[in-house]
């Protein structure tokens, strides 16, 4: 199993795992977007990317984060020949939509503006995916990992019995 | 030790599933003497396999077969769901045998008492606790408290709750029966990396091997039972991973395919004797389908707790599982820990932007937990199969209908406000409570025991009703949910199931 499938495949435990009913309603999409992987790696044209890069901040914005590990999440889907045609398809529709929105160049516009133009293409299928991508891409990635202070799986290192677990020191001392 | 049978050998119990209900009935025939081959549909993974990680263990072992309508959470592998559980352990409460009688008229379902008394169950809990090693039972210590649980329990005396316990976990508290004690690793919900937490994967299946009375055949999945003119069943037809058909005689049949695939099976053997499934003259079979009623709680706490240190679910809040019309549902649930890892979180919290990842951010500080409430039964809620779509072994795809009734509804409510409210006592910057979350991990009701048979599948032993040598020893056997984890209860009956075929086989009588 490479990697992409296995974030996909994240991307559908964690939906199904804590979305039930709403899980259930986005799965046939994102099925028929597994069997669709094309064969071809693709890249963007600079202010296409820019805008995408852009995009990826404002869904889940944190401070801590460079623009790089935006960017790094946007490349490593589109340089993974399964699934980069359509990643790219769904980059250059959202860019476009959100250009449409804007009546002109989206980046342009102040931060508002440009959460108000997303936020009237969120429902769209293009959107979702790059959605789900950018999530995984972060909160699965090792540069937000670090900002929180989570070391990732723990069974390398032998768990935390001997390592934090059960250490609170704020709670009260009631009853 | 391994045995292997003969194809013809018709001397064999065959036990279809490997999992909570068919790995313990296996190894519980076996240690009696009786020959057992047990058809598994999975793969057998090793601790060497396990990461702790759910995405990476569903590609492993999670059931990927075509299905429709409500989503569920089955694995086809060797210890099947005992190796995608939380541990969780708890018993039913008497009334929970007697949810008709407890709970009176409640329109829209099909209630039903079980045929079994508590007495009658009791025994058997002991058993299955003493086999899995619950914490807090039969000289096993508690769980140890994690953070997560020392906040739910904080929280939940400053509501008034006193029934708080971490005991009644299946996870190893100190090492035993040749397992070593939980080291807290985390997220360990899809496969424990040491082996502390039970699964019939590396005690049930090796300890039945070393009886020499038992065979697992992996990558084997049942398509269809068969029956001799007596109405007997006689032999399973099955698919090895070459999707190769072979047929296995038997002497009787065990079916714990969980409740898609139990239904599935028995349905797919319709014959002229009978027309409507295998078993199914009453018209129950696939009906009363339950899956408990669930809802997640997440909150960002003033200091830090850090739950992805130790098991995702390691205590419990029992104060709700009882009776009481005052709080506008009928029946109890039960509020356990919870965890998950960030970009399940971030999947929980939902949406995108600022506020979501303001939450993200406040991760070391998140507490969780969720409640398991009993979920009444509904004719209409139901598994059927799907007229012209087959799936890769030609079989219906099935389909799962599912709506929560009035009740589960107001249960959920309820259970989501006084999950927030143990948390708001402490003093939570934000909570977010996500009602739908974790639909289809629990699934009961299929073929449930009756002791009249227009009323169920399967008698108080979880034989059908309408066939003297086929069983059911899964989850699809409860009459009602009740509120707790069904793991425990399972692994009772299947101990009990058991014991009543060897002896009946030992009196000629099967």
């Amino acid at each position: 199993m490479d990697q992409d499938q296995l974030t996909r495949r994240r991307f559908l435990v964690a939906v199904i795992a804590f979305s039930g009913a709403a899980g259930s309603a986005l799965r046939p999409d994102l099925l028929s977007m597994s069997r669709a992987w094309a064969e071809s790696v693709s890249t963007l044209d600079d202010s296409l990317r820019q805008a995408m890069i852009r995009m990826a901040r404002l869904l889940f914005p944190h401070d801590a984060l460079a623009n790089d590990v935006y960017a790094e999440i946007l490349d490593k889907v589109l340089s993974d020949t399964a699934s980069s045609t359509e990643f790219t398809a769904h980059l250059e529709a959202a860019a476009a939509a959100l250009d449409r929105q804007s009546g002109g160049a989206w980046r342009e516009l102040d931060e508002t503006a440009q959460i108000a133009a997303m936020r009237s293409i969120a429902e769209e299928a293009y959107f979702v995916a790059i959605r789900e991508q950018v999530r995984v891409g972060i909160y699965n990635g090792a540069a937000f990992w670090q900002h929180i202070g989570y070391p990732g799986p723990s069974k390398g290192f032998g768990g935390y019995l001997y390592r934090g677990a059960g250490d609170i020191d704020w709670l009260p001392e009631d009853e | 030790m391994a045995k292997t049978y003969s194809l013809n050998d018709d001397s064999v119990v065959v036990v279809i599933g490997s999992g909570a209900g068919g790995g313990t009935v296996s190894n519980e025939l076996a240690q009696r003497g009786v020959d057992v081959v047990c058809l598994e549909a999975g793969n057998r993974l090793t601790l060497a396999d396990v990461v702790n990680d759910a995405a990476a263990m569903d590609q492993k072992m999670g059931w990927h077969d075509q299905r429709l309508g409500a989503p569920v959470w089955l694995c086809k592998t060797v210890g099947g769901t005992t190796m995608r559980w939380s541990g969780m352990t708890p018993r039913f409460r008497d009334f929970e045998f007697r949810a008709k009688s407890t709970y009176g008229n409640l329109e829209g379902t099909s209630l039903l008492d079980w045929p079994v008394t508590p007495d009658e169950i009791l025994p058997y809990y002991d058993k299955a606790e003493a086999k899995m090693g619950v914490s807090g039972t039969h000289g096993m210590p508690p769980s140890f408290e994690t953070s997560n649980f020392k906040v739910m329990k904080a929280g939940g005396k400053r509501i008034g709750y006193r029934e708080i316990t971490s005991k009644r976990t299946a996870i190893n508290s100190v090492a035993r029966d040749g397992r070593p004690a939980c080291q807290q690793i985390g997220f360990c919900w899809a496969g424990c990396a040491i082996g502390a937490k039970w699964s019939t994967l590396y005690t049930e299946i090796p300890k039945a091997e070393a009886t020499g009375h038992f065979e697992l055949r992996t990558g084997a999945m049942a398509i269809k039972l068969t029956h001799d003119a007596d109405g007997k069943a006689r032999s399973v037809i099955y698919a090895d991973a070459d999707g190769v058909l072979h047929e296995q005689k038997a002497r009787a049949v065990c079916v714990a395919g969980n409740v898609v695939e139990t239904t599935r099976l028995l349905h797919n053997s319709q014959s002229n004797l009978f027309p409507d499934g295998l078993g199914n003259s009453s018209g129950h079979l696939g009906r009363n389908y339950m899956r408990h009623v669930m809802s997640l709680t997440l909150a960002v706490m003033p200091g830090p707790v850090n739950f992805h240190q130790g098991t995702r679910q390691s205590g419990l809040i029992l104060d709700e599982q009882h009776h009481d019309d005052s709080r506008g549902f009928a029946g109890g649930y039960i509020i356990e820990t919870a965890a998950d890892q960030p970009y399940n979180i971030a999947a929980f919290v939902g949406g995108w932007g600022r506020e979501t990842a303001e939450f993200l951010d406040d991760y070391p500080h998140i507490a969780g937990c969720w409640i398991t409430g009993e979920d009444p039964p509904e004719a209409g809620n139901r598994i059927t199969f799907h007229d012209t779509e087959r799936d890769a072994y030609g079989l219906p795809v099935p389909v799962l209908h599912y709506r929560d009734h009035p009740n589960s509804v107001a249960m959920r409510q309820h259970g989501a406000r006084q999950c927030e409210r143990i948390y708001e006592s402490l003093g939570a910057k934000r909570i977010l409570s996500r009602p739908d979350a974790g639909g289809g991990c629990h699934n009961m009701g299929v073929a449930r025991m009756s002791d009249r048979p227009a009323d169920g599948v399967t008698n108080r032993w979880g034989r059908l009703h309408d066939v003297p040598n086929l069983f059911v020893s899964d989850g699809s056997v409860f009459t009602s949910s009740a509120a707790p984890n069904p793991t425990l209860t399972i692994v009772a009956l299947a101990i009990r199931q058991a014991e009543h075929i060897a002896a009946a086989m030992a009196r000629r009588e099967l």
